[in-house]
This record gives C-alpha cells, sequence and structure tokens, in this order.
C-alpha cells in the first residue's frame, strides 16, 4: 500500500482535476439577457446526450401576501394543473411521453422548476414555461382539489419528527422575519387563499424580468438561445418589484429553548444564524460546517457518534439564502442517553472551537472533504443547471465561482474568526428538542 | 415508434426456472470460474472515479437478523494494517467518500473519490474486503447504532408502515424484517459472527466495478494484482426460506401520525432475471412510476380525487434473487383511507380486466426509454449498474439490449404479463392508522 500525500499537496493537485480552469461547474457558459428582462444562461457541456432547464422565479415564502401563508408554495403546485395549451395533468403526461422529468420546489426566496429530456427534443420545456408563465387557468375546482392534497403534505410533514422540529425551530429562530414563516402555510391560511391571491401572486411576480432561465447540457450555445428567444423572448415584462425592506429576524436574545415530545427517541436540533449568502464569510462557514460536521473525521460525528457512542448520527447544514440564514446542527440520541449529556458535549465543542483555532491539518480535511462534495454533488447535468439558477435569481452570475475560490482560499484564522462571530450560541441561537413521549 | 398488431396469439407470460440442485450451499458455481468477476469502464463528465466491491451475502443469508448489515459496516472499522480512525483519516484527507454496507442482498465496499486517486480507491477498496480485523469493541458498538437507527426509523409512520407491509408479504422470508433486524438479535452479534459471514461470503466471489475518468486497462491491471490469488467461485449459503406472507389479507400496524392513514397495497410478483421483467416494469409506469404525477393511480387518487400528496405504485419493488412485490402506496386522512384503498383496488383490476391503450404503450415506452441516458450519466451510476449486471448475469450495461427489449413488448403481451402476474384478487392491504 501506498502512503497518503501531505494535506497540501493533495489539494492543489485535487482542486487542479477537480476544477479545470478554475470553474465552479464543467462547460463552457453564456449569459444573456431578453429584451424583455429574463435572463438567460447557457451552460453548454457534453458528458451526456441530455439537456435540463430550470427556470427559477424571483418569488417564494418571503413574498407570501399577509393573511395568506403558502401561496408561493400553492401556486407552484398549480403551475401543474392546467395552461391555455397544456390542461391539468398534461405537463406530466407530455413529460413522460418524451421520456422527461420535471419537479419543483418552492423556498423562502425563489420558486424553482426544472425538466430533464433527452437533447433532442428539450425544447418541449420552453412551450411549457411560456404557456403556463403567460396562461395559467387557475381553474377553481382544480385549486379546490389542490388545497385538499396540500393539507395531506402539511400532515405528512407534521408527523414526520424532524420536518415538525425543524418547523418549529426555525419559526422561533426568524420570529418577524418571513423566513420563519412555513412554506406550506398553516391550515388556515391555505382555507383563506383561494384563486384570486393566487392570480394576484402570479400576475405579479412570474414575469420575465423576475425570472432566470438555464439551459445546461449538450445543447449549441447560438442555437440554444435563439430557442429560447422564439418561445419566451415574447412574452410582456412588467414584475411588481418588492420594497427590499425585509424586517430583520429579531434574533432570541441567549439561548432559546424549545421542547415537543413526539417518537420514541430523543432528537436534538440547534440552530445558528449564518451569514446572507453573498457575504464573504459564507463560504467560510461552508468550510466550518465540514470541520464540524462532514465526514467521520469531523469533531460532532467523532465526539458524539464514533468515540463518544452518544447519538446514532448527526448532520450538519447550512442555508444559503438572501438575507441572513442559519446554521444547524442535527442530532439522533441513541435511547437510554441523557439527552442533558448530548447538549453539553455539543455545546463544549463550539465553544472549544471558538476558544482554539484549528489545527492546518484539520482545515485542510475539511476543505478536501467539502471539495470533493461539491464535485460530486454537480456530477449530474440537472444539479449544475438547478445550482446555477438559483445562484443567478438570488446572486450573481460570479457566485458559484467566488464561493468555491474563497473555499479554497480559507485558512485557519479566517476560520476562527468565522467561528467566533457566529458559533456562540449563547450569542442568540435556538435549541429544539424532540423527547420522548414516555 | 410504433409497433404493429400481431395477429398472433399474445406469447404466454414466461415461468421462471426452478431452483436446482446447484443451488446447494457448497457447489460449484461453474467450474474454474474465477474468484472476481470484474467490469471497468471508462466514464467521460466529471473527473471522479466510482469502485464498488460486493460480496454475495447480506440480510438474505444471514444467520441472526441484523449480521449483514453489521457485517458490511465492520470493513471499515479497521483492517489488520489501519483502525477506523487511521482509514478515515487517510480516505478524508483526499477527499474521498470511503464507505461499507450491508445491504439485503449483500455487502461491500464503496469508494467514490477524485479521478487522479483511482489506484488508491482501489487498493484502499481492497484492503478492507479483504483484511478486514473485524474489532470485538467497534462490533459491540454499530449494533447499539444500527438499534437506536431503528428506533428512530420506527417513529417515521410510513416507514413502519412499510415494514408491517414486508412482514404481510413475505414471513418467514427474511425480506419480512428490516435489514436491520431486531434490538434483541444486534445485542447478541459478535465480531465473530460478522467474520464468519464475511468469510463464506468472499469464498462466493468478488464483484468489482470501477467506472470513471480512468485507463480501464490500468485498471484492470490493478484489479488482478490485488485480487488474482481468489479461489475459485462456490455457493457457500443455502437458499433462504420462501416468502409465504401472514394468513390475514389485511394487517393493521400503530403507527404515530396525528392524522394520516399509511396504505400499503400489493402482492409478491416475480424475481430480477425473470423474462417478464421489462413488461412488468411498463406496466408499473402505467399504474404509477413514470414522472410526475402521471400513472392511473396517482392521477386518480392525487389529480382527479384530491385524497393524498404522496401516491404511486411500483410493479417489482425489491426483486433480485426473490420475488419483488406489486405495491401501491397512499398517504391519506383516515377518514378517506377506504376511498383511497378501493380506488387503488379498482384501477388495479381495471389494468387487467381491460387491458391498455396503444397511447399508453407508445408514451411508457417512449418515457422508459427516454429515461436511459439519465441511468448513465455519472461515474456512480455506471459503477452500480455493472455491479447490477454482474450480479444478476444480466446486460444491463448495453444500452442496445435494453432498447431492443423495450422496442418488442406490443400492447397484447403486456396485457398478458398483466392478466398472469397482477392478482386484484389476491392484494393484501397493510395499513398504518395513528394508534
Amino acid at each position: 500500500m501506498r502512503p497518503a500525500t501531505s494535506g497540501a499537496v493533495a489539494t492543489a493537485a485535487a482542486a487542479a482535476a477537480a476544477l479545470p480552469g478554475g470553474s465552479s461547474l464543467p462547460g463552457h457558459r453564456r449569459l444573456a439577457r431578453l429584451a424583455n428582462g429574463l435572463t438567460v444562461c447557457v451552460l453548454q457541456n457534453h458528458q451526456a446526450p441530455v439537456v435540463t432547464t430550470a427556470l427559477c422565479y424571483r418569488a417564494g415564502t418571503r413574498d407570501d401576501p399577509p393573511g395568506h401563508g403558502g401561496t408561493a408554495h400553492f401556486l407552484e403546485h398549480m403551475m401543474f394543473k392546467g395552461s391555455r395549451r397544456f390542461g391539468p395533468g398534461e405537463i406530466d403526461r407530455r413529460t413522460q411521453a418524451l421520456g422527461g422529468a420535471n419537479n419543483a420546489f418552492t423556498s423562502h426566496d425563489a420558486t424553482t422548476y426544472y425538466f430533464s429530456f433527452a437533447a433532442d427534443r428539450w425544447t418541449e420545456a420552453l412551450a411549457i414555461e411560456a404557456d403556463r408563465m403567460a396562461e395559467l387557468t387557475l381553474d377553481r375546482r382544480q385549486v379546490a382539489s389542490e388545497r385538499q392534497v396540500i393539507r395531506e403534505e402539511i400532515a405528512m410533514y407534521e408527523s414526520e419528527p424532524w420536518d415538525a422540529l425543524e418547523v418549529a425551530v426555525q419559526a422561533r429562530l426568524f420570529r418577524g422575519h418571513p423566513y420563519g414563516r412555513p412554506v406550506l402555510g398553516t391550515r388556515g391560511e391555505l382555507r383563506a387563499t383561494g384563486r384570486d391571491e393566487l392570480a394576484t401572486f402570479q400576475h405579479r411576480l412570474y414575469r420575465p424580468d423576475n425570472a432566470v432561465l438555464v439551459v445546461a447540457g449538450e445543447v449549441d450555445e447560438e442555437t440554444a438561445l435563439a430557442d429560447v428567444e422564439r418561445f419566451l423572448g415574447a412574452l410582456p415584462a412588467g414584475a411588481e418589484r418588492g420594497d427590499g425592506a425585509t424586517p430583520p429576524a429579531a434574533w432570541p436574545e441567549g439561548m432559546a429553548r424549545l421542547r415537543r415530545h413526539k417518537g420514541e427517541v430523543p432528537r436534538l436540533l440547534l440552530a445558528l444564524p449564518a451569514p446572507p449568502g453573498d457575504h464573504p464569510d459564507h463560504a467560510v462557514m461552508r468550510l466550518l460546517v465540514a470541520l464540524l460536521g462532514s465526514g467521520r473525521g469531523s469533531r460532532i460525528y467523532r465526539t458524539l457518534v464514533d468515540e463518544g457512542q452518544l447519538c446514532s448520527w448527526i448532520h450538519t447544514d447550512l442555508t444559503e439564502s438572501v438575507d441572513a440564514g442559519h446554521l444547524a446542527i442535527a442530532a439522533e440520541v441513541v435511547p437510554g442517553v441523557a439527552p442533558a449529556r448530548v447538549e453539553r458535549e455539543l455545546l463544549a465543542l463550539l465553544a472549544e472551537l471558538v476558544r482554539t483555532p484549528p489545527a492546518a491539518e484539520e482545515v485542510e480535511r475539511a476543505r478536501q472533504v467539502a471539495l470533493a462534495d461539491w464535485v460530486l454533488h454537480h456530477e449530474r447535468v440537472e444539479q449544475q443547471a438547478l445550482s446555477l439558477a438559483v445562484a443567478l435569481a438570488l446572486f450573481d452570475a460570479e457566485h458559484l465561482d467566488r464561493q468555491l475560490r474563497r473555499l479554497l482560499d480559507a485558512g485557519p484564522a479566517s476560520l476562527r474568526a468565522a467561528a467566533d462571530r457566529y458559533l456562540r450560541p449563547e450569542a442568540g441561537s435556538v435549541l429544539g428538542w424532540s423527547l420522548p413521549r414516555s | 415508434m410504433h409497433d404493429p398488431p400481431t395477429e398472433t396469439a399474445p406469447a404466454a407470460p414466461a415461468r421462471e426456472p426452478a431452483a436446482g440442485l446447484a443451488e446447494a450451499a457448497g457447489a460449484d458455481l461453474a467450474p474454474g470460474r474465477p474468484g472476481l468477476a470484474a467490469r471497468v469502464r471508462r466514464v467521460e463528465g466529471a473527473p471522479v472515479v466510482a469502485v464498488r466491491l460486493w460480496l454475495d451475502a447480506g440480510t438474505r443469508v444471514e444467520t441472526y437478523p441484523g449480521q449483514g448489515l453489521l457485517t458490511g459496516r465492520m470493513l471499515e472499522e479497521g483492517t489488520w494494517r489501519r483502525d477506523w480512525r487511521r482509514i478515515a483519516a487517510d480516505a478524508e484527507g483526499r477527499g474521498m467518500d470511503l464507505s461499507s454496507f450491508g445491504a439485503f442482498e449483500g455487502h461491500g465496499v464503496n469508494v467514490d473519490a477524485l479521478a487522479p486517486d483511482w489506484e488508491l480507491a482501489v487498493e484502499w477498496a481492497a484492503e478492507l474486503l479483504r483484511e478486514p480485523s473485524f474489532p470485538e469493541e467497534r462490533c459491540a458498538w454499530l449494533a447499539r447504532q444500527a438499534a437506536a437507527e431503528l428506533e428512530g426509523m420506527a417513529d417515521q409512520p410510513d416507514i413502519k408502515a412499510a415494514w408491517g407491509f414486508l412482514e404481510h408479504l413475505y414471513t418467514p422470508h427474511p425480506r419480512c424484517r428490516p435489514v436491520h433486524g431486531n434490538a434483541a438479535s444486534l445485542s447478541r452479534i459478535t465480531a465473530a459472527d460478522c467474520a464468519d459471514l464475511h468469510g463464506r461470503a468472499l469464498a462466493g466471489g468478488v464483484i468489482a466495478a470501477v467506472a470513471g475518468m480512468i485507463d480501464e486497462e490500468a485498471v484492470g491491471r490493478c484489479l488482478e494484482r490485488l485480487f488474482s490469488d481468489l479461489p475459485p467461485r462456490r455457493r457457500p449459503f443455502p437458499p433462504p426460506a420462501a416468502p409465504e406472507g401472514l394468513p390475514s389479507r389485511r394487517h393493521q400496524v400503530a403507527v404515530e401520525s396525528a392524522d394520516q392513514a399509511h396504505l400499503y397495497i400489493g402482492h409478491l410478483t416475480v424475481r430480477r432475471r425473470h423474462p417478464d421483467y421489462t413488461a412488468l416494469e411498463l406496466l408499473a409506469v402505467i399504474l404509477g412510476s413514470g414522472a410526475g404525477l402521471t400513472g392511473r393511480i396517482p392521477e386518480r387518487i392525487r389529480e382527479r380525487e384530491g385524497l393524498a400528496y404522496t401516491a404511486y405504485a411500483q410493479t417489482l419493488a425489491g426483486a433480485g434473487e426473490d420475488p419483488g412485490r406489486l405495491v401501491a402506496y397512499v398517504a391519506t386522512s383516515p377518514d378517506t383511507a377506504a376511498q383511497a384503498e378501493r380506488g387503488v383496488a379498482e384501477e388495479i383490476a381495471r389494468l387487467v380486466e381491460h387491458g391498455i391503450t396503444d397511447e399508453e404503450l407508445e408514451e411508457t415506452r417512449s418515457y422508459l426509454l427516454g429515461r436511459e441516458p439519465f441511468r448513465r450519466e455519472t461515474a456512480r451510476q455506471w459503477a452500480d449498474l455493472l455491479i447490477e449486471a454482474e450480479q444478476y448475469g444480466l446486460p444491463l450495461d448495453d444500452p442496445f439490449r435494453r432498447t431492443a427489449d423495450l422496442r418488442a413488448l406490443d400492447r397484447r403481451t403486456c396485457e398478458a404479463v398483466a392478466r398472469h402476474h397482477l392478482r386484484p384478487e389476491d392484494l393484501r392491504v397493510t395499513i398504518g392508522l395513528p394508534g
């Protein structure tokens, strides 16, 4: 067996191999803007004979009208329920007949729709997107039926112990800010939201000048841009811009505690405020997250799982949002272990990282893990398209490359500074427990 | 392409070959068949490599519930050269995702790495597979960890109801229980038990797959160097008990769910190698495993009747060395569970009695053909596909063969397969209800 080379050498080699030309995504990118304001990006690569289109509207839960929480998500469902050319269910049937796949997701900041097709038939996605952007039907019977479907979706989330805990913790952390609202809304808000509210929301925000379209995969740039122009170029602009004044979250003073009872296993979720996605500290926080919780060598995994044997698993995550986001640390506790002990150990780990800067070798491990995670996560064209669309809609064209560069450049000193700023639960955080009923 | 209608009688659905003497433990799989079966493929795209080493021994042949899972997981807990800390540090220092696993049909090692590290990835995977030290203290912890995971999963109502459905259909076959086994059994499994299962599995031979931005010949030479001393493959395990199922048609499971019922409806179907597999895949799409919310069951349950957020159907769930299953799943309010159950049963019966339309056949065929490039997009997908192809002795990695199989299906054949393999009168219903 040959020994592993040193961390620094490995990093340089890996970065060069993984990021040819310093680009965060494989292939050549071309950015354009149609006369109606639609931002278009073509990512041309030939790794597989497939194409994904991702259309991202800057319209999410944060834009839900007062009293009508869940409108953005409700509208996402209705976008599949009929437009002038594509009746209810027709989009899925057409997608299937062409051997494609489609889906959509709503976040607090945006709503994204995507199609993946073989490279010889992808323009059907443009026909569908143009039709439902301009002429969505919003039939009242379909609205009523879909409302019932979303009620079942809410019930599903409420039944799942982690989902239920996450919604409660996020509501407490982001009190006063739209990020604290549940994406699905509440049952009461759902009842109060009908065709009129959905139509107003769509008319206001589903316009070309409030959207980004990415076409990724085996396409010719010129042809793809011409196709986009042909299908979407004639749609009228006119999106209503928000005033941009979102109230800041009223972070908890100190560590707010929240306790629920569900299931037979103790579950811990600690949420800490984190910088917005375009803040220079965001990439450094990504590295901190890897250092804390990615892989068996990470501090939390090693201490709480592999060596401490207190938790069956842990997970760390960092949201990437327009306003301040959050760092979440989740742990599922081994039955029989005192929850207080897990909490104590976790808080001690964070305090230690604030007190003592990590060694260079530890930082390199985290960087390698984060880098490989980036490359493997973006192996498929669909993943490339989605990352690019969201980055363009919420930030700018350089966002992904800039994030990756910062990730590669961050050293122990900047990590320590970020830890000092953000890893202090006592300065404002939410610690949620889901405890066994017994 | 539209297949012309045929006047000949629909083909009779094929029968599976009966288990023969060759299934007996210890019999030669094939005289002189080498201990390593390797598949290597260069995949253009991201600069990564995926390494998979697979042994045909998992839950299916374990002696104690949970033994297959623990045996697989123990491989990364230490070798005669390195302990678990060193293994993790070396791999993560290179950005490798190195993990060992125990699954229903097998256990083994997976490594995903950046392409320049391909040789280290193959060597380290081989080290874990061939030189595990099975440290006792790690086995005790992994058993506790698995028991905790089991308890955590039981808190999720859909998973708990799904376990009830497996028990309903497969008892006493090992598929009737979770791969994790149960807490009592896990607590008694020792490192020696894991070493024993692994040792016997090695005698059955190793399947290796390496895919990515690699030099195929160089990888082939590396595998030859690492595995050439393996003895010829033998069949080290007897087949498991045949699935019989619980005697009752209905089975109720108490789940922790505020106001949702979790319905699983279906019955056993066929094994992975069955000649009707492709036709059943196509029927699954027609029932409810295609794009978005298409398929007769989701269209009726979700789109027309608004009963559920999640509704889908499969015809071959879990098909492998043992029979898979027809399964329709719906999560709905307890008040509408009866309506949903009736809807699913009626759609399955309608498919069997009235068949499919030419339009459905063509759309579904087009869908399955169109999905092909997406199954071969990444090195990881290729590596998994190569393992499956070798495991079942099927040309799954050959896109032309797959296309030909799909194009050969006509409506009458599909309808005959539906009548033979989908049995509305045999449907079993497992319902998870708040309790």
